[in-house]
């Protein structure tokens, strides 16, 4: 457990995402746990990344508080609804969710192997809801404003659904999606996300608790380790090859949701 | 009311945050470590239960914290706007606690 924890991190925080979308798969498909204990467990893991991670990152001023707080109303309606869902439908019908969500987080990372981020001219007009941050790489203060609002919280909640559904943060989703469409640089984009993905979490698993679902014992191990893992992978990630590792676990990833299939159909 | 986009009180608020967050990932990872450790050492006693429980709580509310910290100080700057918008999510986190006991499933 405290092993899958700390490989689930370490993967996790060299890939920038969770480790939700391999710690799942793996208590479910390796050791047997049913789906929506494995999404409980992992969500809890969930909780502490986000904590962690956004406690190191106060003061960079990479969270844009406000935009978050708005988005985050969409992303708990809908890990709320996701958590009473997930408890109606039937385990074969997660795995095959699981398989679709594992197969476009995988195209999705290879879609993104060679982008860089945009730098904008610091002239622009944040609004209240924009951001502005000092970046390290370029030297520059970067400010944007937000773009299509609508769209960033159909994809926060599209994301909370997801998230309560089948234990993972829901990053994968709302990343992509408000650096691509809302204008906001990548970085601040995965700052607010991995803050937000905090209550997120936190809603579905109180969900599972509250049914049953969620073992003291069988998180503890699993959250020390995610915690122990994602430290050792912000240390590595400075010497691993970010390309080749995207390339590696989206190759992980697409036989997960082979895997993942091949259960429901059995 | 604060200049939009580069509040200098939204920079209090997230070192504020941060505290919360870092208070709570290490209270509950002690108690998460402790209890385990515990368990593994002399079985699975009620001292190690509570705080295997107590650290999972603890875990679980401390994002809720973070919003609660977020109202008070958006009460304190009169921004009923993120005033409204953060009890929002507060009532929406109670209302999976309620949901979680209240609905019968199958």
């Amino acid at each position: 457990m405290l092993g899958a924890g700390v490989l689930a991190g370490a993967l996790g925080a060299l890939l920038g995402i969770g480790g939700g979308v391999f710690l799942v798969p793996f208590l479910h498909l390796a050791l047997g746990f049913p789906l929506k204990s494995a999404a409980a467990i992992s969500l809890a893991t969930v909780i502490a990344t986000s904590s962690s991670v956004s406690a190191g990152r106060a003061g960079e001023q990479l969270i844009n508080l406000r935009f978050g707080m708005v988005l985050e109303v969409a992303t708990v309606a809908g890990s709320l609804l996701g958590g009473l869902t997930a408890q109606l439908l039937a385990e074969t019908t997660l795995q095959r969710l699981f398989g679709l969500v594992g197969i476009a987080v995988a195209l999705a990372m290879l879609g993104r192997l060679g982008r860089r981020n945009v730098i904008l001219d610091p002239g622009v007009d944040p609004g209240r809801l924009g951001g502005r941050f000092h970046d390290a790489e370029s030297g520059g203060t970067v400010t944007y404003r937000i773009k299509r609002l609508p769209v960033a919280l159909l994809a926060s909640f599209a994301a909370g659904n997801v998230s309560s559904l089948l234990g993972i943060g829901g990053g994968v989703i709302k990343v992509p999606v408000l650096n691509a469409c809302c204008g906001v640089p990548l970085r601040a984009a995965a700052a607010t996300s991995a803050l937000m993905i905090g209550v997120t979490a936190t809603t579905g698993a109180i969900i599972y608790y509250g049914r049953g679902d969620l073992s003291p014992l069988a998180a503890a191990p699993a959250v020390l380790g995610v915690q122990l893992g994602s430290g050792l992978g912000l240390r590595l990630g400075e010497r691993a090859s970010a390309r080749w590792l995207k390339i590696l676990m989206a190759a992980v990833l697409l036989a997960v949701a082979a895997l993942m299939f091949l259960r429901s159909a059995r | 009311m604060i200049p939009p986009g580069d509040a200098s009180g939204d920079r209090n608020l997230e070192a504020a945050i941060g505290r919360v967050l870092r208070l709570g990932v290490l209270t509950s990872s002690a108690c998460l470590g402790a209890g385990l450790v515990i368990t593994l050492a002399s079985g699975s006693t009620g001292v190690a239960g509570g705080l295997l429980t107590a650290g999972l709580v603890i875990l679980l509310a401390t994002p809720a914290a973070r919003v609660v910290v977020s109202t008070i100080t958006y009460a304190r700057e009169r921004d009923w706007l993120f005033v409204a918008l953060t009890l929002t999510v507060l009532a929406e986190l109670i209302a999976s606690s309620i949901a979680a006991r209240v609905f019968r499933f199958h």
